[in-house]
Order: C-alpha cells, then sequence, then structure tokens
C-alpha cells in the first residue's frame, strides 16, 4: 500500500485462553481510506478489530504479542493511556447502542467525559457531530427528546455522531449495518463514503458486496490468519490466493 | 446458492460453446460454399443467420440475469465478462460466414480466377485460430493461445497478399473485376474474423488471470 500508513500491525497474536484467535497478522492501515475487513464467521475480524483501540483488554485470559502502532506509537507500551486511545479510535458496533438518554446528551457524553463543560462549545460539537453523521436534520428539532425513540438506523447514525463528538482518528465498524434494513444501509454507506475525508475507517462486514462498495483497501481473513490485503478492486477482480478466490466466490465459508 | 450459480455458469458456458461451434461452423461452411461453388450449401448458412442472433440475444440475457441475481466477483465475474465477449465475437464470425455465403452465391456461377488464389489456406489458418480460441474458453487454458500475435500477423499478411494479387488480375483482364473485388472482401472479412479470435483470446487471457493483454 502506497498511502501513508495510520495503523501498522506486525506479526499479531492473540490467544483467549488456549485458543489462538489471530495468527501472525501483518497490515497497514492507510490513513483517510476505508479498509474493509471480510472472512468467514470465526476467522477474527472481529477480534482484529477490537485490537485495534485495546478492547479486547476487557475480556479474561486473552494474551496479545506483536506489535501495533497508531501513528508510529505502540498501542500496548506501558505509557499508553488507553481512555485516550479510544479517544482516537472509536467504535461503531453491530447494533446500535444509544444511551438511555436525550439525542443531545448522547453525544455531548464524550466531550463532557473529556472535559468539556462550556454549553455554547458542546452545543457546536452536538451540532457538527449529527451533522457530519448525516442524521441533524432528522433530529434538530428533537433533540432533548430520548434517543431509544429513533429508528433503528438513526439510532445507528446517532452512535456514529457520538463517536464523531471526541474527535477519533480512526473509526472501527463492527457489521454497522446487520441489524439495519437497506435503506438505512445506504445511508450509512453513503456517510462512510464522506467520513473518509476527515477519517481513517476500518469496517468488518459479513457482506462482500458490501465491502466491495464501501471500502478502498480488503484483507481477507481466514482461521485467524490474514490471507491476503489489497486494493478492493483487486481483491474482488483478481485476487492473489486461491482461498480469497473461492471465499468470494461462495465455493466456502 | 452458490452451488446453484455455478451450476448455472458452466451452463452458460455449455450453451456459449454451442454458439461459438455454430458461428464457426457458419464461416467454415461459407467458405467451403465459395470453394465449391455450391449455391445450396451457401444458402444454408443464410439461413443459420436467425438461429445466431437468437443464441445472442438468450445468452446476453441470460449473463445479465446472472449478474442482477448474484453479483459475481472475482473469477466467476470474470468468466461472465469473457462470455459476453465471447457471445459478441461468435455472432460477429457468423454474421461473416453469412456475409460470405452471399458472395459465394453471386460469383459461383463464373470460374475462380486463380483458384481462389490463397483464400482456401487463409480461411484454414483463421478456422485453426477460431478453433484455438473456442477451445482456450472451454478448458480455460492458454495453451492454445500464445502465438496469437505472430498468428494474427500472418492473417494480416496473407490480406495482403491477396488484394496485390487481386489489383494485378484486374488490370489484366476487366472480366474479372467482380470476382477479384469479392475476393478482397473475402479476405478482409476473415481478417477480421481473425480478429475476432484473438478478441476471445484476450478475454480468455483476462478470465484466466484477471490481466488485460492484446493480441495483434
Amino acid at each position: 500500500m502506497s498511502e501513508s500508513a495510520i495503523i501498522t500491525t506486525k506479526n499479531v497474536n492473540l490467544w483467549y485462553n488456549e485458543k489462538r484467535a489471530l495468527e501472525s497478522v501483518s497490515m497497514k492501515v492507510p490513513k483517510n481510506k476505508v479498509t474493509a475487513l471480510i472472512g468467514p464467521s470465526g476467522c477474527g475480524k472481529s477480534t482484529l478489530l477490537r485490537c485495534f483501540n485495546r478492547l479486547n483488554d476487557l475480556i479474561d485470559h486473552v494474551k496479545i504479542t506483536g506489535e501495533i502502532t497508531l501513528d508510529d506509537k505502540n498501542i500496548h507500551a506501558p505509557n499508553t493511556d488507553v481512555v485516550m486511545l479510544r479517544k482516537k479510535v472509536g467504535m461503531v458496533f453491530q447494533k446500535p447502542n444509544p444511551f438511555p438518554k436525550s439525542i443531545y446528551e448522547n453525544v455531548a457524553y464524550g466531550p463532557r467525559v473529556h472535559g468539556v463543560k462550556d454549553k455554547a462549545e458542546l452545543d457546536k460539537i452536538v451540532e457538527q457531530s449529527l451533522r457530519h453523521a448525516a442524521i441533524w436534520d432528522e433530529v434538530k428539532d428533537r433533540l432533548n427528546d430520548s434517543a431509544l425513540g429513533l429508528s433503528g438506523g438513526q439510532q445507528q447514525r446517532l452512535c456514529i455522531a457520538r463517536t464523531l463528538a471526541v474527535e477519533p482518528e480512526v473509526i472501527l465498524m463492527d457489521e454497522p449495518c446487520s441489524a439495519l434494513d437497506p435503506i438505512a444501509t445506504a445511508k450509512i454507506e453513503n456517510l462512510i463514503e464522506r467520513l473518509k475525508q476527515d477519517y481513517t475507517v476500518i469496517i468488518v462486514t459479513h457482506n462482500m458486496q458490501q465491502a466491495a462498495r464501501v471500502s478502498d483497501y480488503t484483507g481477507f481473513m481466514y482461521l485467524g490468519k490474514l490471507i491476503e490485503c489489497g486494493k478492493t478492486v483487486q481483491i474482488f477482480e483478481h485476487p492473489k490466493e486461491e482461498l480469497t478466490e473461492n471465499y468470494i466466490t461462495g465455493r466456502f465459508g | 446458492m452458490a452451488e446453484k450459480f455455478h451450476t448455472e455458469l458452466k451452463n452458460l458456458k455449455t450453451e456459449t460453446l454451442e454458439m461459438a461451434h455454430l458461428g464457426r461452423f457458419m464461416l467454415r461452411t461459407a467458405v467451403d460454399a465459395l470453394i465449391r461453388q455450391d449455391k445450396e450449401l451457401a444458402a444454408k448458412v443464410i439461413a443459420q443467420k436467425e438461429d445466431i442472433h437468437t443464441m445472442e440475444v438468450r445468452l446476453e440475457e441470460h449473463c445479465y440475469q446472472l449478474i442482477a441475481l448474484n453479483q459475481p466477483m472475482a473469477k466467476d465475474m470474470r468468466v461472465i465478462a469473457c462470455t459476453l465477449k465471447v457471445i459478441t465475437a461468435s455472432l460477429r464470425i457468423g454474421r461473416y460466414g453469412k456475409v460470405i455465403a452471399n458472395i459465394a452465391r453471386k460469383i459461383s456461377d463464373q470460374p475462380h480466377v486463380a483458384n481462389l488464389m490463397t483464400i482456401p489456406h487463409m480461411a484454414d489458418l483463421v478456422i485453426e485460430m477460431i478453433d484455438d480460441s473456442i477451445e482456450a474458453y472451454e478448458k480455460d487454458t492458454m495453451a492454445t493461445i500464445s502465438e496469437f500475435s505472430a498468428r494474427d500477423d500472418t492473417i494480416d499478411a496473407l490480406r495482403q497478399s491477396i488484394f496485390r494479387e487481386a489489383i494485378t488480375y484486374m488490370m489484366e483482364d476487366p472480366k474479372s473485376i467482380t470476382r477479384c473485388t469479392n475476393y478482397i472482401l473475402v479476405a478482409r472479412y476473415l481478417e477480421r474474423c481473425a480478429d475476432h479470435a484473438c478478441k476471445i483470446a484476450e478475454n480468455v487471457h483476462y478470465m484466466h488471470t484477471g490481466e488485460r493483454i492484446e493480441f495483434h
């Protein structure tokens, strides 16, 4: 990959107890691009995604070896502030998970935690984040309503706005559309396209057409290994590895 | 689902091969009709025009349906892309067969000038290229098409030589002008058929490797 890398992994291995979930994963995630991770269930793509903001730290009996750098800094270095890391590397989950609070409070929560107290400043961040997440026009007149009253697609965009509010560099998305209908999915996909102007997006998806539509780079994983990673058009037009070929043409998985 | 799709893809390829063989057959038969001055044989080729056109429409439609319903990727996508080109090339080859059959019918009452020059030889070489390109598509191999650039150059040279020879005969005997002009046309059509064989070969190469090349 010729673009400058924002995240680099070198020989990353991960074990859940005795079970090895990642095996010698080395990859570069280009800045301001969308990188998709595809592969059959249990291949390690979500595990790899969760490595990038050390979310696996929260699981007992996880052992990680190898090196992961964000902006050339090792994220496992002893002086790493995990809260700051997760501010830089935000995450959107499979199911929309808004807080049981108002729309406004959902977005303002992160900046508040990070010390923003000024109301005008918070208002600005909330509006900008909601605009960036392409949901402002739909919610601007009901910012104080409960976020739980929004539709699934709106809730997911709200969660993206919540992630954007703390000004991350990287946004991780773990199957962000799998709980959404095609129209809500299209909105999220359009949003991903716009987000890459300012952010780096890494998306895990089961839907290969989605990976092909939204990403610039695609990594194919199988049994914990990164089999092939390259430009999306190359992976879907003429993959180099037979395993990738067989997976994306539906011959297994 | 993938299994059903791959079965359909296989069927599509089998049907496309039938069409490719029909196109090849029309060209071969038309040249035979020309050589033997056989009007009936020429009429048979002309009658097949509708068949090959019907096949083209049906197979193209099949390709589009497979794309719309399965969103094929990688090799599957390349097989369909190549198949669409094979369909078009086969139709063109068949149509050139029909045009040559028309010529055969038109000039069969007069004896050949210079025993048709090198047209029969040129036709044999072109048909061999078509056979090899069809075989490459069928077997997904590049073994039979590796020399296509050089073979296409030979065909171009033969067309040039037929052109020059025909001019000479026309200058010698104006009564031969109609026949010789038609020989020039036939040589041109055969050369175009070789180009279509090259197109098939280029697309088989793409289907096989994912990379584009050009035979010229």
